[in-house]
Parts: structure tokens; sequence; C-alpha cells
């Protein structure tokens, strides 16, 4: 109780010293809280995302990765070898796209329009979506819009959508939002997409399998008949947005590292200026009869309880930030991007602890190697 | 009870040598044993050796401890401290208190490294300072008790482990004659209850008063006077 409060009221001794120390980890943790929160979101948001898309497999050009969005690849002709196989391995439906994305630097002014072969609805590739207004299938010269970017860009039915000098399409239907991607895509027959971008080739080929068929051995069977073509399934994405997002996390730890830095030196100048201004105290202490650990612990305590203190703030401050960058993401694109995780939570709480503990360290030393003799001498 | 064996301590001040404490022997008995000699005897030098604060350069401190004798000079420094936190009381001239600690948790202070019950603790404090006569003073911060009752504080915290030896440096140096007479009052009383009293001072009315007078000079053991 004494060593507790013995720590805690020398902190308040000199509050705004104290303050702002604490301050410093609050925004160090809180920034790290937010940057890392970007993957635990990327991971959520791709899981619910890979769980609302019904077709089983994706084909994709050999090598390409499934997030890219890349000049379509795949000939017409791998469709074909496709439908040959379709019995054999047990293929039941097979849907080829081609995608074209229009970008901008604001969110606003981008649009992904996905090509679907005829008679194909966007319900077919994500079974959840529900149609607001209109009809679900696009048509020949019609357009259905996902229900974020109907909103954002004010896509009612009957408006007309350019997507070049030759091709403009009309709004024939307007989706529910449903909290995904594909609120955020213009579904257009695939003819148009093509005449844009002047290939018949396809993006990837979306393949449903019979019930009965594992979807790896399914993969394995097709990549070993048609060559030059991978066949992922959802855990193959899965596995692949796994790997990317943590070398992402890795980087974005890396930024945080330095507001972490900053935190761990304040904190340090801190509990070493407060060693240094009490070396009578701990001079005392050892003369009374306190051993070196004693003191040691003292200090460390001093600054375990700032990084503690300041890391749980951190966490308040980094999940209020979240959740305004999700309102806007959610706005803008339908997607969560951030989220505080248990995990994430925990791991912060980690980082600014064992930021106190080494900031603590060195002035812990520093205030146990104390003589008692030096100390003493200055009473 | 503690003994100085041929004590000598020696600094290097730059280039030269000085010698703080020269062959210094004593066996400090029961009783009020007072040192005495002006400002740069070396009568602190003496103190933080005979504490254990600081090594001799030659000759070593005895002490008994329980039912034998260890020789305090030649301990590792966390030993030195175990055995004056079980042995040792101390009462400084000034600065004796831990400024963010009450008058209760200052005196409870010992009793907590040496890992007694918070309970215990607390009654205990509290029945020394009641000794000390600052029963309503228990939850006092330092900067709220005047120099006479810190000393008083000291006191009690010195007694907290009830310690054989109480080592007193300048005990009134900072008070006024009155809370000065009280403070030592209080710490020759102990001396009744069979407790090795050694203080420090350059007041000679005080050491008047102590059962034998150690006169420091240059270091040195001038004469001891018994009184």
């Amino acid at each position: 109780m004494e060593v507790l409060a013995l720590v805690y009221r020398n902190l308040r001794v000199r509050p705004v010293r104290s303050l702002l120390t604490l301050l410093g980890i609050v925004v160090a943790t809180a920034s790290m809280v937010l940057f890392m929160s970007f993957g635990e979101g990327l991971r959520r948001a791709l899981g619910s995302e890979l769980a609302s898309v019904g077709p089983a497999l994706l084909i994709l050009p050999e090598g390409v990765e499934a997030f890219s969005a890349g000049y379509p690849e795949l000939p017409p002709a791998v469709v074909q070898k496709l439908e040959a196989i379709a019995n054999e391995v047990g293929i039941t439906k097979i849907i080829p796209v081609t995608v074209f994305v229009r970008g901008g630097f604001d969110p606003t002014s981008s649009f992904a329009f996905q090509g679907l072969p005829k008679g194909v609805s966007p319900k077919d590739i994500y079974p959840n979506l529900k149609v607001a207004e209109g009809v679900l299938l696009p048509g020949a010269r019609g357009a259905v819009v996902g229900g974020t970017i109907a909103q954002r860009n004010n896509l009612s039915l009957g408006k007309t959508l350019r997507l070049s000098p030759q091709v403009s399409l009309e709004v024939v239907g307007v989706l529910e939002r449903t909290g995904g991607l594909a609120d955020s895509v213009v579904y257009v027959p695939i003819e148009a997409v093509r005449t844009v971008l002047g290939t018949p080739n396809y993006t990837s080929i979306l393949l449903s399998i019979r019930d009965d068929r594992r979807a790896e051995a399914v993969a394995k069977a097709i990549e070993a008949q048609i060559p030059g073509i991978d066949a992922q399934t959802s855990g193959d994405v899965l596995r692949f947005a796994e790997r990317a997002v943590r070398i992402s996390d890795l980087v974005r730890f890396g930024i945080s590292l330095v507001a972490l830095t900053v935190g761990g030196l304040l904190v340090a100048n801190t509990v070493m200026m407060s060693v240094y201004e009490r070396i009578r105290e701990f001079g005392l202490m050892r003369a009374i009869g306190a051993r070196r650990r004693f003191i040691f612990g003292l200090v460390l305590l001093e600054a375990l309880l700032l990084g503690l203190g300041g890391g749980l703030l951190g966490l308040v401050l980094g999940q209020l930030a979240s959740f305004a960058v999700n309102w806007y993401t959610v706005r803008e694109v339908g997607l969560a991007l951030s989220a505080v995780t248990p995990r994430l939570a925990l791991f912060a709480l980690l980082v600014a602890l064992a930021l106190g503990l080494l900031a603590g360290a060195l002035p812990a030393r520093t205030a146990s190697r104390i003589s008692v003799v030096e100390a003493l001498g200055r009473i | 009870m503690l003994e100085a064996i041929n004590l000598t301590k020696r600094f290097h001040q730059g280039d030269i040598d000085v010698t703080a404490v020269e062959r210094f022997s004593h066996r400090f008995k029961a009783g009020i044993t007072a040192i005495v000699g002006p400002s740069g005897s070396g009568k602190t030098t003496l103190l933080n050796l005979l504490a254990g604060f600081d090594t001799p350069t030659e000759g070593e401190v005895r002490v008994q401890d329980g039912g034998k004798e260890v020789v305090l000079s030649r301990l590792d420094e966390g030993s030195r401290a175990g055995l004056r936190l079980r042995l040792m009381g101390f009462v400084f001239q000034q600065w004796n208190l831990i400024p963010t600690l009450t008058a209760l948790e200052n005196v409870a202070f010992p009793m907590l490294l040496a890992g007694h019950k918070r309970k215990e603790r607390q009654e205990r404090a509290a029945f020394l300072l009641a000794q000390v006569g600052l029963e309503k003073r228990l939850k006092h911060l330092p900067h709220r008790l005047s120099g006479g009752e810190q000393q008083r504080v000291a006191i009690a915290r010195a007694l907290a482990l009830d310690p054989p030896i109480l080592f007193a440096d300048e005990p009134t140096g900072n008070l006024d004659s009155a809370s000065g007479e009280r403070v030592m009052e209080l710490i020759y009383s102990q001396a009744r209850k069979g407790r090795t009293i050694i203080v420090v001072t350059h007041n000679l009315e005080l050491a008047r008063q102590a059962d034998r007078i150690l006169r420091v000079r240059d270091g040195r053991l001038l004469e001891e006077v018994v009184q």
C-alpha cells in the first residue's frame, strides 16, 4: 500500500509534468491502435466479403493475385475448356466477369464496373443482394448500381452512366445496401465492358460446384486439366489476403514505432528527472535498510504506472478515432475499415507496458545505484 | 554490541589523500555514547562506517546479530542494508522523512521493508507516534509538521523494528531549544531500554547528558570520558 501510495503521490507532486508525459503515451498508443486497427478491419471485412460470395471458386490467370483488378487476361477459350470438363469435375455454374475500374483520388469519383454475361444477375455472385428499385438484371443496355454508390453519386432509375464516349448505359436497377463491397459496384452487361476495354478476355471466372465436392479438390482437378490458370478457393484468397495484411501490419507498426519511441523517451525523461530530484529520498530509504531492488522496483513501478495509464487512455482514444474512421469509410465505400479487436487492445496495452518497462529501466538502475554516503551528503 | 577496530578511511581528493578517520577503535556498549568534535573532525565519516553506509579503507566494524558476531564492513551492500534494517535505527539532522508519505506511513516504512503485515504496521506505527506525542498527526504529510514534530516522527520510525542500536546525527541541529530538549529526552529515554545509542554532535550541552563522550579530532579518537 505504502509503495503504491509512494509511486502515485510522487506522480501527483508534479501534476503538469506527469500529465504531459501521460498525454505523450496516450497519443502514441492511440495512433498505434488506429494504425493497427486498419489491418484488423481489413481482415474482418474480407472475411465477411468472402462469406457473402456465392460461387466457391475463382479462376484467375496464373500468377495474378486475387485482389488486383488488372487488364483482363483470361481468353474465352478457358470458358469453353471449363464447360467441357464441368460434368467431370463437378462444376454447376460458370460466370465469367470482366471488371473495369475508373479510378480517382477521391472515392466519390471512383467507379468499379463489373461486366456480367447475359442472364447473370448480381445476386448470382452475391446471394444476399436485394433490389430496392427497378430490376436485378442489367439487360443489354442497362446498369444495376450498388446501394452505396447509388446514394453517393445520386444515381436513380433512368439516369445515364457514361463508361466511354461510345458506351452509355441507363440505370435500370438500384440495390439495397448490404454493408459490403458489393454495394459499391456497378453491374453492367459484359459486352459494354469488353467494348470499353477493347478485348474479349475476362478478368476472372467464378465457378459454383456441386454440394458433394470439396472446393480444394475441384480446384486441383481444374488446374491439372487447364494450364495457365489458378483456381482459388475462398480459403486461398483469405490466406493470400492474410499474408498481404500481415505485411502491411508490420509497415503500420513500424510507423507507430516512431510515436511509441517518442512516448517512451518522454517517460524516461520524466522518471529520470524525478530520480535526480529524489536522490536524498532514495539515500534515506537505503540508509534505513531498503535494498537496491526495492528502489529499482519503486522507480520501475512509476514508469509502468505511466505506461499503463497512458495505454488505457490511448486505447479509449484509439477506439474513438476508429469509430470516426469507420463512420467516414462506411459512408463513402460501405466498409468498416477499422476494427479495435480484443487482441489488438491487449497488444496495445502490452506495448504500452513494455514501453513503461523499457523507459523506466535506466532511471530505475540509476536510482538503485545511488551511493548512500553521496545521497546523505546532500542532507 | 557494536565495535570499531582500527577503523581508517582515506579519500582521494584530486592528487591529495585525505584521511578522514584514522585507526579508530572503540567498543560501543549499551547506553548513550556521544561522539563530539568540531566540523570536519570526521564524525560523520565515522558514523557512515559504523552504520555500514560506507566501507573502511582499513580495519573493521563488528556487530552482534542475534547470537553471533558479524563483520559488517565485510558484507556486501545488500546484506549491510538488511542488517541495518534489523539492528539499527537512524535519526538525522534534517530530511529525515519521505515527503510523500504521511507520518504514519513514514513510521511504518521500515516494517514494510521487513515484510510485516499491513495491520501490524499500522498499529505499531500509531502506537509509536502516540509514544512521541503525535497521536493527532498520523495523517499529516511531513511539510505540515514542525521541525520538532518531524524529528519525533523520525524517532518513532527509528524504533519501528525495535533495533538494539540507535544512531542520531545532530538530531537537534535545526531545532529551537525547547523542541531540541524534547527530542533528546525521547532519544535518551531509549537508553533505559538497554539500547546502544550513538549520538554524533558538536553540541557539548547535549553530549554532557551522555554516559560516555568520545572526543574526535582529525579522524582520531582523542579521549573517552565516562560520566
